[in-house]
């Protein structure tokens, strides 16, 4: 236990200085897709919370960071500030996403998926066709990039910093809440939804709220996405961007609270690293994803994990197997 | 491996990498070209990238342009407007010469102001109407916008097919409703009425309902505006129902993968065509040749797209006679380059102040499973 907490708390000082050292070196387009990891994290961690913890499968994170984006370009172009477009898509996607939870207290597994997955088609249409507000398929350019405390961030370097400060402030909110009686009511839902009931778990409740507060995050990650690329369009935000944060939770290690981290930095970084491969690059990705996949269907934390508790319980038995030979040797 | 081989290893890449770096006498002409080679745009993009790769072949065969050879690196922005604004911000962050790509309009919409923050012209693919009328100085097209293909679309169905009523059949992207939206325009301009207006899906496999509206509304003509695949597919439902009033198009209802896929259906169907390597123009024809020999296929006008903007380089920096990418696209806005002195632009074309081309263009008709030229429609300016 003692060298897992030092692995994560090495692992967790050396991710926080590499991310506010590295990028007064790094060019508009490294800081650009680094930005775009961090609000890629944001809505896995929303999705890890929704299906790591809770368990319930969901296809339609995606459709959430379309929500939260289309409600901070639609208000930011019409000259309302970034925060308060932050407040209307957080409390936005709850609603949605308290009313998709729904379905599962009918459904699980691969229906609940389906019944997200067509709501995921709908939303898609939604931004498309209607036109009036979200000016449908010619998409809404030039979102602004907001002031915050006075500073205007515009540049890449500021916008940057603005990204990694949501991620941050995401990350210590959701530590904070699976550590919370809630957290380990999710994951008790997860485990055993019977005994959680039986045990007073309100699990209707959690249930729905397991949804919410991942459709939240989903949304909190759109109102960020919009002034990063300053334009979005409808095609961003289809079932492959769902799939694509299933992916990113998977990859990374469902259920861990770094998984969601590591899996955007597979999705997000790993095929801009490739790039140098040029014609190559999608088949190298997608050979090592699900060769990964093969290796440890828990994703990479899984690998991690297995090793750390494959340690422990050598640990443990050599420390049994000891103790039992002193008491043979008092015998 | 042993220490030593390891050492050796690396004085080997030291020196190779010092080679590499080390001055040659014209320094290369950089380019840098973001283009859809995955996704749902890869035609697009892997027939401008290639089309540009025939033109730098050719260019730097006989010498380069006033000498410099030319060295270009592609990008996938598979197809999305976010990775296509990373790939952008890499390409400038290169200092390219000029910046080609991207061919889907939305992802144009994303990057166009950042080359023009960058002071880098943008020679790209998209048609939308809209991308050039932002007042962005350093946008250029290279294939006709909407709103100049679609006036010429609606006056031949007015003027020459003389419909009064017209069915509407165009894909929901934003390459389908632009169109859409500027014809539709028109046709109200010209007292045509659209009796029928029916967005489509990218993708779609069955058109039997949408044909069925069209039949059910009895137009005098149908303007099918669909990518490739679907464009076969929408044809080869309307002959099945029997619909025979004109079926006119743009682009791409004619285009040779089109008549493959559709078989005899598209036969008799009309289209307006600005860049075709079907074109009766014997630079056009040596063209699709040599492009057919070196990649094994012909391509279609995105391939034209991707070669003609490297010979739009070649004139502009032979007619400032240096490289001087600060000067590019104040050189570009109004210049005219003609074929007879670059045979690669392969047709006259003249650049306006938006970075618009005006250019011959053709009305073509499938007549035997060929495209066949029925109009050469002449440059506005001659």
């Amino acid at each position: 236990m003692s060298t897992q907490r030092l692995l994560t708390l090495l692992g967790l000082t050396l991710g926080v200085l590499l991310l506010l050292v590295a990028p007064f070196w790094m060019s508009k387009y490294q800081l650009y897709v680094v930005s775009l990891w961090a609000v890629m994290s944001i809505a896995a961690i929303g999705l890890n919370l929704t299906l790591g913890y809770a368990g319930q499968v969901s296809l339609a994170q995606g459709v959430f960071v379309g929500v939260g984006a289309y409600t901070g370009a639609i208000m930011t172009t019409n000259g309302m500030p970034m925060a308060a477009a932050l407040v209307v898509a957080v409390v936005l996607c709850f609603a949605i996403g308290w009313a998709l939870g729904y379905p599962a207290l009918r459904v699980q597994h691969h229906y609940l998926a389906f019944v997200t997955l067509a709501f995921s088609t709908l939303g898609y249409l939604v931004f498309r066709n209607e036109e009036w507000l979200t000016k449908g398929i010619y998409g809404i350019v030039d979102v602004p990039r907001p002031m915050l405390l006075g500073v205007q961030a515009e540049s890449n370097l500021r916008f940057y910093f603005v990204c990694i400060l949501s991620l941050a402030i995401v990350s210590f909110g959701v530590w904070w809440l699976i550590r919370s009686p809630w957290g380990r009511a999710f994951v008790a839902l997860r485990e055993n939804p019977i005994r959680a009931l039986s045990l007073g778990v309100d699990t209707r409740r959690y249930t729905l709220m397991a949804f919410a507060i991942g459709s939240c995050l989903g949304g909190v990650a759109g109102v960020i996405y919009a002034p990063l690329v300053e334009f979005i369009d409808p095609s961003p935000f289809t079932l492959d961007l769902s799939l694509k944060l299933l992916m990113m939770v998977i990859v990374g290690g469902s259920g861990f609270f770094a998984g969601p981290y590591l899996g955007a930095a597979i999705a997000v970084l790993l095929p801009e690293v490739l790039r140098f491969t040029e014609g190559y690059y999608l088949l190298i990705y997608a050979a090592f994803v699900m060769i990964l996949m093969i290796i440890s269907p828990t994703g990479l934390l899984g690998i991690l994990d297995r090793y750390l508790t494959a340690r422990s319980t050598r640990k443990a038995s050599a420390a049994r197997a000891a103790l039992s030979a002193s008491f043979g040797d008092q015998t | 491996m042993s220490i030593t081989r390891k050492v050796s290893r690396l004085a080997v890449l030291t020196l190779a990498a010092g080679f590499m770096a080390a001055p040659v006498l014209a320094q290369p002409i950089h380019l840098e070209d973001v283009a859809e080679l995955s996704g749902g745009g890869a035609t697009v993009g892997t027939n401008f990238k290639n089309g540009a790769d025939l033109a730098i072949a050719e260019i730097n065969a006989k010498g380069g342009i006033l000498g410099h050879k030319i060295e270009i690196t592609h990008a996938d922005s598979q197809s999305n407007p976010g990775v296509a604004r990373a790939l952008v911000q890499k390409a400038l962050d290169n200092n390219p010469y000029v910046l080609l790509g991207p061919g889907y309009s939305g992802s144009v919409k994303v990057t166009e102001s950042l080359a023009a923050k960058a002071g880098i012209a943008n020679i790209m693919g998209g048609e939308a109407a809209e991308l050039t009328q932002t007042g962005n100085e350093y946008v250029f097209r290279t294939s006709f916008g909407q709103q100049s293909t679609m006036p010429k679309v609606a006056r031949y169905i007015a003027e020459e097919i003389k419909a009064k009523t017209v069915a509407v059949v165009w894909v929901n992207n934003d390459f389908g409703k632009g169109g859409r939206d500027v014809i539709n325009a028109e046709f109200a301009k010209r007292g045509i009425k659209v009796v029928a207006d029916l967005s489509t899906e990218a993708g779609q496999v069955d058109f039997a309902a949408d044909v069925l509206k069209v039949k059910n509304a009895a137009p005098d003509a149908v303007f099918v505006y669909l990518n490739e695949d679907e464009s076969a597919r929408a044809l080869k439902e309307l002959k099945r129902q029997g619909v025979t009033v004109p079926l006119i198009g743009e682009t791409t209802l004619t285009g040779q993968k089109v008549i493959d896929l559709a078989g005899g259906a598209a036969e008799g169907a009309l289209a307006h065509v600005g860049l075709t390597t079907d074109a009766p123009i014997p630079a056009v024809q040596e063209f699709r040749k040599n492009f057919a020999a070196k990649y094994n296929y012909v391509p279609d006008h995105n391939g034209i797209k991707g070669y003609l903007a490297i010979y739009v380089i070649k004139a502009v920096t032979e007619k400032m006679g240096k490289v001087d990418p600060a000067n590019f696209a104040k050189t570009l806005h109004g210049m005219t380059i003609r074929a007879k002195d670059e045979p690669g632009i392969l047709m006259d074309v003249t650049y306006d102040e938006h970075g618009d081309i005006d250019r011959q263009g053709f009305l073509v008709e499938v007549k035997d499973g060929k495209q066949v030229v029925k109009t050469i429609l002449p440059k506005m300016v001659p």
